[in-house]
């Protein structure tokens, strides 16, 4: 089993897409010489050429509608905006096109399109290049939308959104970038709407989503020395959700914690615990918790950007709550 | 330093009482002598006042039975933190996902939360305190559960409130239910699944649970009866004469069965007695009970010294015992040391009956109702109203004749009361 970074994962399922399917193209903001502004298509340019390997004028709304288009037109594009803040300025063309063509065409359009994204906090980046965004398209019938948290679930993934007959946007976490993992030797597509059990418990289920997934995974083995044994699943697809795979987490434990580094308020795990207590209202044994980013813009100061994202320790306490353990 | 409110011994042989309820909320003020709270004995229904004054502190225990001299509330000064056996309250936590969230929020609202927060820790701290109790996760009659520990004590047939609550604020959890031992098949939940007309099954108040002990007991003793009818005639006139001159009080037979029947006693010193194993007592007054249909079931409370009060303050004192047993208000000495019972349920239109003994007294005197009845006399016929009583004997202490002796006098002292003088 080879080992791969988060970041040479993604690059590794563009590369093999690229290879096997000419219909497979990537445009985006500096994608080509530069690399992108992570790193993540860096080689690519030589290996494809600009034909395939588009760089874009810094429009996002003009790329993802380039984008759409071409993949009406029955290509596999996979857009990349620069950082998921500026998906804003693609919302348009995201929303209210490559979301409801299909629909509104009666099916003779098909949108096969990925965007792919990234954002996250723990790096100063500023309260406008670190947002976490899911919700907003989470909310949009018409979309799939995916948040990979390994190396190995980012490469099965991606292969599955590219491969996918409907829009998908794709986000990554820019602090998971270099991140190992093993993968299979040949990559294994995951199904979009499966859910992945990382550690399984009896008493606490954590359902976390991105850079919260490695941080529910510290807590839970800090919960495991004091006796409290926790369950972490990560959705790993938010749209569409695999409630079963947690609702029957926590008809086993009884409690639940939802993280994301997302802020809490409106946030995709108020959805999850909404499913929670309805599917399995019976089964709850302490009210859920919710952890999340603190609801205030993201601040540039390190000190304070720690201060406002959650960290393994918030999932600890949350986790204590729900058993009524003093920390 | 806050004053310990434990519950007291109320009477002899009092080793617990049940807390029906409080009469005063955690945080009002108390004053010395005001009533805090109903206490339930095996005798009868009362208020306890407080023993100091200052804040009701915290109820320790809401209700539910509770042995002589435990410790069920604090009174102290408004403020004061109290200790409870269990060490500290537990203070409520506040969420701090959500809470972070609100750093525009006013800070005027910070007293209000503070509050709310205090609130819940009491809240806490009397579930807490409450221990294995009946009173479980409940505060202020709601019961805090999971929903997991509710449909689990659903299934099971537990009742949630009667356990005690380990989850935060002192919820039900999952856990205090599975630790409660489940009793299959308990009438209670038969019944409420039932279908109609089937068996109700009401749990026995202190009251019933009395009046069924102290009657079988007074079953094993031997006992005899005699039977007398007496011409009422002049005894009417009398209490109608007594209605007139105390229009205050009402004045009925029974005041003045009360007030004859504690003549003859004193006449028949023999027949105010008790038999105690070794001896016989021979009391010095007449305390005559008056058994009185409550609500809550059969009380006896007692007229002292009877034969030393006049028919109008018999009938002053008696109104006033009626009415309090009524209303569940009678306390302990109400109906502590009587020497001789009257149960008259001429007012149900009874012919005659037979009373059960009231141990430890020696007698009891059932009273019929009074009715015109042709009576052959002197050669003639006459209708007289003819009230017929039959006297229960506690063999041990009174023989048949002592008995008949004193009906004979009782009879006489009502066909004419003017000889009771």
């Amino acid at each position: 089993m080879p080992e791969l970074s988060y970041r040479e994962a993604v690059r590794d399922t563009l590369v093999t897409a690229m290879r096997d399917d000419e219909d497979v193209f990537i445009l985006g903001e500096d994608i080509a010489e530069m690399g992108g502004s992570m790193g993540v298509t860096q080689g690519l340019l030589d290996e494809f050429g600009p034909d395939r390997v588009r760089n874009t004028p810094i429009s996002e709304m003009a790329l993802a509608g380039a984008a759409i288009g071409a993949a009406m037109q029955g290509m596999r594009p996979i857009a990349e905006i620069m950082y998921e803040d500026f998906m804003t300025l693609a919302a348009e063309q995201v929303v209210n096109q490559a979301a409801k063509a299909r629909y509104m065409s009666g099916g003779q359009l098909s949108v096969p399109v990925v965007f792919r994204t990234q954002g996250g906090a723990g790096w100063s980046p500023g309260a406008q290049h670190a947002q976490q965004l899911e919700a907003w398209f989470v909310h949009i019938p018409g979309l799939k939308v995916v948040f990979a948290s390994t190396p190995e679930d980012v490469r099965g993934l991606l292969w599955s959104a590219i491969y996918d007959d409907n829009p998908v946007v794709f986000f990554e976490h820019r602090t998971l970038y270099p991140i190992k993992g093993t993968v299979p030797e040949k990559i294994e597509p995951i199904p979009i709407g499966k859910a992945r059990i990382h550690r399984e418990g009896e008493d606490v289920t954590v359902i976390a989503t991105g850079r919260l997934v490695h941080e529910s995974l510290k807590a839970a083995a800090e919960a495991e020395k004091e006796g409290v044994s926790v369950e972490v699943v990560d959705p790993r697809t938010l749209q569409p959700l695999d409630e079963e795979t947690l609702v029957a987490s926590v008809k086993k434990t009884n409690r639940a914690v939802v993280a994301h580094e997302a802020v809490t308020r409106m946030g995709f795990g108020a959805e999850v615990a909404s499913v929670l207590q309805y599917q399995a209202f019976d089964w709850l044994d302490a009210p859920i918790e919710r952890v999340g980013a603190k609801f205030a813009p993201l601040p540039f100061a390190p000190v304070m950007e720690q201060f406002v994202v959650p960290h393994a320790d918030d999932v600890l306490q949350a986790i204590y709550r729900t058993v009524n353990k003093k920390a | 330093m806050a004053t310990e409110v434990k519950l007291p011994r109320l009477g002899q042989g009092m080793e617990s009482g049940t807390i029906v309820k409080w009469l005063k909320s955690e945080g009002e003020p108390v004053q010395k002598g005001e009533a805090l709270y109903e206490l339930d004995t095996d005798k009868v229904t009362q208020e306890v006042e407080a023993e100091a004054s200052g804040v009701l502190l915290k109820i320790a225990v809401q209700e539910g039975e509770v042995p002589v001299g435990k410790t069920i509330g604090f009174i102290g000064a408004e403020g004061e933190e109290v200790q409870s056996a269990d060490g500290d309250a537990p203070k409520a936590e506040e969420p701090p996902a959500t809470s972070a969230e609100r750093p525009a929020e006013a800070p005027a609202r910070e007293p209000d939360r503070q509050a709310g927060r205090e609130a819940a820790a009491a809240e806490a701290a009397a579930v807490e305190s409450g221990g294995g109790s009946a009173d479980g996760g409940s505060a202020n009659g709601r019961v805090k559960a999971s929903p997991l520990a509710r449909r689990i004590a659903r299934e099971r047939g537990i009742e949630l409130s009667s356990l005690a609550g380990s989850g935060p604020e002192g919820r039900i959890v999952a856990a205090d239910v599975e630790r409660a031992q489940a009793t299959p098949d308990r009438p209670r939940d038969t019944l409420s699944l039932g279908p109609v007309g089937e068996v109700e099954s009401r749990p026995l108040s202190n009251v019933r649970k009395t009046i069924a002990r102290r009657l079988t007991q007074a079953w094993t003793v031997p006992a005899f009866q005699l039977t007398v009818s007496a011409d009422m005639t002049r005894a009417n006139e009398l209490v109608q004469k007594q209605r007139e001159l105390n229009p205050g009080v009402r004045v009925t037979v029974t005041d003045l069965l009360t007030k004859v029947s504690a003549q003859a006693l004193m006449r028949h010193r023999d027949m105010n007695v008790q038999f105690a194993d070794d001896a016989l007592l021979v009391f010095p007054s007449a305390d005559v009970g008056i058994a009185v249909a409550a609500p809550q079931g059969l009380v006896v409370p007692v007229v002292r010294g009877a034969d030393r009060l006049s028919i109008a303050q018999i009938a002053q004192v008696r109104g006033d015992l009626v009415s309090r047993a009524r209303d569940n208000k009678l306390r302990t000495e109400d109906l502590e040391g009587g020497t001789f019972t009257i149960s008259n349920l001429g007012m149900y239109d009874i012919d005659q009956f037979v009373a059960v003994l009231n141990p430890p007294q020696a007698s009891i005197l059932a009273v019929g109702s009074t009715r015109e009845q042709v009576v052959p006399q002197d050669g003639d016929l006459h209708v007289l109203p003819l009230m017929t009583m039959t006297l229960t004997c506690d063999h041990r202490a009174v023989d048949g004749a002592t008995g008949s002796e004193f009906l004979r006098t009782l009879k006489a002292f009502l066909e004419d009361p003017g000889l009771a003088l």
